[in-house]
C-alpha cells in the first residue's frame, strides 16, 4: 500500500515541493521570519543593508538617522503584526488565505514541473506527435495591378476584369502590367511576406485569396480593403513544419509549457477523486 | 485539442524568428508602426480587484503578437491585427502585493493593512469587489502611502521580473517590447497619471518611481532628469487629461503652487514628449464648450473624476489638449516659454491583459465589472462609470525606420507620432515653405517631404515665403470604414488670446465647400442602426493634398495638426445591442466617425517677423501710466442694468453685453417692477446677454457657444466679486479686470496673460457695412 502510494506521481510530486519548501526556509536570505521563538525578532546586518540599498535605488540620498528608525520600524511592525495575526487564527476561514494556499497547490505543480528535463528521445517524440503546433505560416511573394475605387467607383472591378485579359500570359514584370491600373500608395511587389504581413496591408480576405490563387501567372481580380488588385503570385511557400533539429529549444520551451498544463491538470484529477462532494439539490 | 490551439501562434512566431525569416530593412522613409502604450494585467492592484486574476504581462505581449488569450471572466479574447510594439504598464503603486499575497510565504498576505482588500465571506461578489476598488482608489492611489504595502522589496523583484517578461517578448525587426509603468498619481481624485518609457531595458532603475514616492509630477520630471543623467533615457506620456479635473495643463501655478516658469516649461517637455490623446475613458483632444466650431469636436467624451468622490463636478479648463496646445503658443509669445508642445498617441487603459481596438470586438475593460455583454449594456455603474459610455482603446502610431527599440524611441521623442481611435489609419504630416500642388504625383513623395520640410511633431523651418504649405496625407484601415475627410487644425494666438479654426482640407467624393460658410457637407451615412451594419460605398481610401494657410499672419505664433475622419460606423453599443435583441442606448450616440491626429508642427515667428505684429496694451503697461482697476462700486455703476459695447482690440469684433440686475436683499419689490423676478437671485448676481456675434466673429479661447447664445439669446450668470466681473466655464472662473485710462475703459480677461484686450465703445448703428455689392464688408 505504501509503496503504491510511493509510486503515485502525485505523492512524489508532494516530496519534491515539500523537500523543495524545506530547503529554502533553511537556506532563504529572507530575514526577518528566522527564529519562530515566540518573542524574538531578529534584523541581521544584512537585512539593514538591503534596506538601505533598495532605499537608494529608488534615486533618494542615503537615508537619513530619522528614515532609517522609520524603515526599520516598519518592518518590526509587519513582522509583530504577522505574528499575532496567526496566533489568532486570522488565517483560518478567510476567503484571502483558502484561495492563497490553492494557488500554492498549483505554484507546487508547475514548479516541481519546472525541474523535468526531457529524457532522450522525449522531446523528439512529443515533437512527433505535435508537429502542427510548430507550423510557419505560410509566405507568398507576388506583384499586383490596383484599381482604385476612388478613382473608378462602382467601375472598378470590370476595369480589373478587363486589364486581367490583356495581361494573359503576360510575365510577371510585363510593361503593360507596371503601366496598367492606379498608383499604389504602398508596393506593388511584396517579397516573401508571411500571411499576417499580408493580412495587415491588405487585410485577411485577400491574404487567403492570394494564398488560393492560382501562381505563375496573372490572375484575379481580387478584392481587399482597398479596392481591386490583378495578382501575380511568384511564388509561396506553403506552411510547413520546420525540421526537430531547426527549432528544438523552441520544442523544449512548448513542451515545458504543455507539461505544466498537464502536471496541474492531472494532479487535480488525483487530488480531486478522492472526494465526494456533496450539493444542494437545484445543483446536481 | 484546446490547449495546442491555443500555443500554436506563439509557437509559430518563435520558430519564425529562429529561423532567421526576414525582417523588413531599415526604411529611411519610415513605416508606421502601431503599437500600446497603457496596458494592465493581473499585476496591477486594481485589475486584481477587477477580477484579473490569471494573465500577467507575458500574456499581454502573446495577446498582441495575435495570440488568443483569456478575458479574466474566462472566456478567449483575440487581438484583430497584431501589433507591431507595446510596452506594459502596470501600476507601480502597491505593484506585486496581490501578486505576492496569493504567496503564503510572503508577509504581505498577513498584514493588517492588507484587511480592507479582503473580500467580506457572505457578502455579495460584485459589491465588495466595488467597495475594495474606491477603497483602493481612494486611499492606495488617493491617500498617503500605506508603507506597509509598498514594501521595496516586493516592488523592486516584480518591477526585474517585468523587464525580463519584456526582453523575452522582444524580437527586433518583429516586435518591440518597451520597459515601462505607470506613474499612478490621483490626489484628490485627480487624474494625474503618466506612464513611463525606458529606451532600453538593459539601462533601467532598480525600481520606478512611483506615486507613493511622490504625486507630484514635478517631482516625477526631477527623478527622470537623474535618471537620464545616470544613463536611462526615459520619457513620460500624460494621459485622461480629460478626467484630470483641469490639472492636467495649468497656466498659472503647477501642481506644487509655485509659478509655471520657463524652468517648468522645459522640464516638462524634456520629459513628457508625447500624450495619450484617447482611450477607453474617453477623448482629451477638445470638449464642445472649448471648440464651439468644431463639428466633430464632441467624439467620445468623458468628464469625470475617478473613484466617483461625491459632490465634486469635474473642470473642463485645463483637461483638454487643444486648449493646452494654445495656452502654449500664447505662453510662447507673451512669456518666452512653452511647456505644452507635445505630440500625440493613444491607447488602452484596459485592465483585462487584453484590449479591444475595435467596434466589433470590445468585451469591455475592468474584468467582470463589465465582461459580460449583459453587465456592460445595462449600465451597471462600476464606481461611477457607465460602461455604455466606454469607448474601444486607440492605439498610437510611430513613423521610424525599422522596430526596434532606439528607432521607436527616437521618434517618441521627436513626437513624430499620431494617435488613431482603434482602426489603424495611417496620416502623414509635412510643413515647409516649398512644397508644390503637383507633388503628390511623384511616388517617391515622402522623399521630398523630409528634404524640403519637417515631418508632424516638428518646428517649420525658417520662412521662406509668404505662407507655409502642408502636405497631409491618408489611407483606411483595410479592415474598417473609408475615410471621409481629412482637416486641419490650426491654433494661433495674438496678444494673449489665442484662436482655432479648422479646415477641410481634402475630402471623399465630390461635395463642394459652401461659398458662403465654407461647410463642406456631410459624407453620408451608410449605417444601418437597426442591423448595425454598414457598407464603404461612401467614402474614400486615401485622400491626399498639398495645402497652403489662407489667413497665415508671419508675426503669429501657430500650430498645426491633421485630423482624418472615417465615414459613420456602428458604435460597440449598437452593435451589442442588435446581439441583446434591444434598443441601443440612449447614452450615447449610435455611431461615430472613427479618427487619426498627427502631431502638430509648429510655426515661431522670427524676430523681424514679430516686428510686424500690432502691439496691445498690457495690464502693466495700464498700471504704469496710471491706470487703476475699478472697484465693485464702480464697476456696478458701469454695467449693471447697463448695455454696454465692447470691441475685442485683437479681432476687432464688436459686440454687445447686457448685463441684467443683480439680486437684492431686503424687501421684494412689487411685481411690477422690471427687477421682481431679478431679486430672487443672491446679492451680486445677475446674468448677462451676449449679442451679435456673427458667425465670421474670430472667437478667443474659453468664451462658451458665443454664437449659439447670442442667435438664441440665453444668458449665463455673473458675479461683481473684489473688483472684478466673474463668470465661469464650468466652475472654473474667468475673472474680467476694468481699467480706466486716458478717458477709455480698458478691460482685461484672466485667461489672457496679462493682456486688456477689450475696450467700451460707443454703440455701434451698422453692424456689417456693406462696400461695393459682391465683395467682403471692411470690419
Amino acid at each position: 500500500m505504501v509503496a503504491r502510494l510511493l509510486r503515485e506521481p502525485l505523492i512524489q510530486f508532494l516530496f519534491v515541493g515539500l523537500a523543495l519548501f524545506g530547503a529554502w526556509h533553511l537556506w532563504s536570505p529572507s530575514a526577518v521570519a528566522h527564529g519562530r521563538a515566540a518573542n524574538r525578532i531578529v534584523l541581521t546586518e544584512d537585512d539593514v543593508r538591503q534596506m538601505t540599498l533598495v532605499w537608494v535605488a529608488q534615486g533618494r540620498p542615503a537615508p537619513t538617522a530619522e528614515e532609517m528608525r522609520n524603515l526599520i520600524g516598519t518592518r518590526v511592525r509587519e513582522e509583530v503584526l504577522y505574528r499575532e495575526a496567526l496566533a489568532l487564527g486570522l488565517d483560518k476561514d478567510d476567503t484571502i488565505v483558502r484561495r492563497q494556499l490553492a494557488r500554492k497547490m498549483e505554484f507546487l505543480a508547475e514548479d516541481v514541473s519546472k525541474l523535468e528535463e526531457p529524457k532522450s528521445g522525449e522531446l523528439r517524440a512529443w515533437y512527433d506527435q505535435h508537429k502542427a503546433r510548430f507550423a510557419l505560416p505560410p509566405r507568398a511573394s507576388f506583384r499586383h495591378v490596383y484599381f482604385s475605387p476612388d478613382r473608378r467607383g462602382a467601375n472598378a472591378p470590370r476595369d480589373a476584369g478587363a486589364v486581367l485579359g490583356m495581361l494573359a500570359g503576360q510575365p510577371m514584370d510585363a510593361p503593360r502590367a507596371a503601366a496598367a491600373g492606379d498608383p499604389f500608395m504602398f508596393q506593388s511587389y511584396y517579397g516573401d511576406r508571411g500571411f499576417d504581413g499580408v493580412a495587415r496591408e491588405f487585410g485577411p480576405s485577400f491574404a487567403r485569396a492570394l494564398l488560393a490563387a492560382k501562381q505563375g501567372a496573372w490572375t484575379g481580380p481580387i478584392a481587399s480593403g482597398y479596392g481591386w488588385h490583378v495578382v501575380f503570385v511568384e511564388s509561396v511557400t506553403p506552411e510547413r513544419v520546420p525540421d526537430f533539429d531547426e527549432i528544438e529549444p523552441d520544442v523544449k520551451a512548448a513542451w515545458i509549457e504543455y507539461r505544466r498544463e498537464d502536471v496541474r491538470s492531472r494532479m487535480y484529477q488525483d487530488m480531486r477523486a478522492r472526494y465526494e462532494v456533496v450539493l444542494p439539490e437545484a445543483n446536481r | 485539442m484546446r490547449f495546442e490551439f491555443t500555443q500554436k501562434r506563439a509557437v509559430a512566431l518563435a520558430v519564425a524568428l529562429a529561423i532567421g525569416t526576414a525582417a523588413h530593412a531599415a526604411n529611411p522613409d519610415r513605416d508606421a508602426y502601431f503599437g500600446e502604450t497603457h496596458i494592465h494585467t493581473s499585476w496591477s492592484l486594481d485589475a486584481w480587484l477587477f477580477g484579473n486574476r490569471i494573465t500577467d504581462p507575458g500574456d499581454a505581449y502573446k495577446y498582441f503578437k495575435g495570440q488568443p488569450i483569456k478575458h479574466p471572466l474566462g472566456y478567449e479574447i483575440k487581438i484583430d491585427t497584431p501589433l507591431d510594439w507595446a510596452g506594459v504598464t502596470d501600476h507601480s503603486e502597491y505593484v506585486g502585493v496581490i501578486k505576492f499575497a496569493n504567496d503564503p510565504n510572503s508577509p504581505v498576505s498577513k498584514l493588517p493593512a492588507a484587511q480592507p482588500l479582503k473580500i467580506a465571506p457572505g457578502k455579495p461578489m460584485q459589491e465588495e469587489m466595488e467597495r475594495i476598488f474606491v477603497y483602493g482608489v481612494k486611499v492606495l492611489m488617493g491617500g498617503p502611502p500605506v508603507k506597509a504595502l509598498a514594501s521595496p522589496e516586493i516592488a523592486g523583484t516584480v518591477w526585474k521580473e517585468t523587464a525580463d517578461l519584456a526582453n523575452k517578448a522582444n524580437e527586433p525587426g518583429k516586435f518591440t517590447a518597451f520597459c515601462s509603468y505607470e506613474w499612478t498619481s490621483m490626489p484628490n481624485n485627480m487624474n494625474m497619471h503618466r506612464n513611463v518609457f525606458f529606451k532600453d531595458c538593459g539601462k533601467i532603475p532598480s525600481m520606478p518611481f512611483s506615486a507613493l514616492d511622490s504625486p507630484f509630477p514635478e517631482d516625477l520630471w526631477t527623478w527622470m532628469d537623474g535618471q537620464r543623467r545616470a544613463g536611462n533615457d526615459l520619457l513620460a506620456i500624460s494621459h485622461n487629461a480629460n478626467v484630470s479635473d483641469g490639472r492636467m495643463f495649468p497656466t498659472e501655478v503647477d501642481f506644487k503652487g509655485r509659478p509655471i516658469d520657463a524652468a517648468y516649461a522645459a522640464s516638462r517637455m524634456r520629459n513628457e514628449p508625447l500624450i495619450e490623446l484617447k482611450q477607453i475613458k474617453g477623448t482629451s483632444e477638445t470638449h464642445p464648450l472649448l471648440s464651439p466650431n468644431d463639428e466633430f469636436g464632441g467624439f467620445e467624451i468623458m468628464s469625470f473624476l475617478l473613484g466617483d468622490p461625491s459632490g465634486r463636478i469635474p473642470h473642463i479648463v485645463g483637461s483638454y489638449a487643444r486648449q493646452a496646445l494654445k495656452d502654449g503658443i500664447a505662453m510662447s509669445d507673451t512669456k518666452g516659454f512653452n511647456p505644452y508642445k507635445f505630440g500625440f498617441g493613444a491607447a488602452a487603459d484596459s485592465h483585462n491583459t487584453g484590449v479591444g481596438y475595435r467596434q466589433d470586438n470590445w468585451f469591455g475593460a475592468h474584468g467582470a465589472a463589465d465582461g459580460m455583454i449583459e453587465t456592460r449594456m445595462s449600465g451597471r455603474l462600476t464606481a461611477g462609470m457607465d460602461p455604455r459610455v466606454l469607448g474601444t482603446a486607440g492605439l498610437t502610431g510611430v513613423w521610424a525606420e525599422e522596430n526596434t527599440r532606439p528607432a521607436l524611441f527616437e521618434a517618441m521623442q521627436r513626437k513624430e507620432t499620431f494617435a488613431v481611435s482603434g482602426p489603424r489609419i495611417r496620416v502623414r504630416l509635412f510643413g515647409g515653405w516649398e512644397y508644390t500642388a503637383d507633388m503628390l504625383n511623384d511616388t517617391a513623395w515622402v522623399k521630398t517631404g523630409y528634404a524640403r520640410g519637417v515631418p508632424m511633431g516638428g518646428d517649420l523651418p525658417p520662412a521662406k515665403g509668404k505662407a507655409p504649405t502642408f502636405v497631409v496625407w491618408a489611407v483606411k484601415d483595410p479592415t474598417s470604414g473609408n475615410l471621409d475627410r481629412i482637416q486641419i487644425v490650426k491654433g494661433w494666438t495674438k496678444n494673449g488670446q489665442s484662436f482655432e479654426k479648422i479646415h477641410d482640407v481634402v475630402w471623399a467624393g465630390d461635395r463642394k465647400a459652401d461659398k458662403w460658410t465654407g461647410v463642406v457637407p456631410a459624407v453620408g451615412n451608410t449605417v444601418d442602426v437597426e442591423n448595425a451594419t454598414y457598407t464603404n460605398t461612401i467614402g474614400a481610401v486615401e485622400l491626399k493634398k498639398v495645402w497652403t494657410d489662407p489667413e497665415f499672419d508671419p508675426s503669429l505664433h501657430a500650430f498645426y495638426y491633421a485630423r482624418v475622419l472615417e465615414i459613420p460606423t456602428p458604435r460597440w453599443t449598437t452593435i451589442q445591442a442588435k446581439q441583446l435583441g434591444v434598443a441601443p442606448p440612449d447614452v450615447v450616440p449610435p455611431t461615430l466617425q472613427e479618427r487619426a491626429w498627427s502631431s502638430p508642427i509648429w510655426y515661431t515667428p522670427s524676430a523681424d517677423a514679430r516686428k510686424g505684429a500690432q502691439p496691445g496694451t498690457t495690464v502693466a503697461q495700464l498700471k504704469k501710466s496710471g491706470a487703476a482697476p475699478l472697484n465693485d462700486a464702480q464697476l456696478k455703476a458701469l454695467i449693471v442694468q447697463k448695455s454696454t459695447w465692447l470691441a475685442n482690440n485683437v479681432t476687432g469684433d464688436k459686440y454687445e453685453i447686457v448685463y441684467g440686475a443683480s439680486g437684492k436683499s431686503g424687501k421684494p419689490a412689487a411685481p411690477i417692477e422690471p427687477t421682481y423676478v431679478t431679486q430672487q437671485f443672491a446679492a451680486n448676481q445677475g446674468q448677462f446677454w451676449l449679442r451679435f456675434v456673427g458667425r465670421k466673429t474670430t472667437l478667443p479661447s474659453m468664451v462658451g457657444n458665443a454664437l449659439e447664445a447670442s442667435y438664441l439669446s440665453t444668458t449665463a450668470p455673473y458675479y461683481i466679486n473684489n473688483g472684478k466681473i466673474v463668470t465661469s466655464q464650468v466652475g472654473t472662473p474667468i475673472e474680467i479686470t476694468v481699467y480706466k485710462a486716458g478717458g477709455k475703459y480698458l478691460a482685461a480677461r484672466s485667461n489672457e496673460f496679462g493682456y486688456a484686450n477689450y475696450e467700451i465703445i460707443p454703440a455701434v448703428a451698422e453692424l456689417n457695412p456693406l462696400g461695393p455689392i459682391g465683395t467682403s464688408p471692411k470690419r
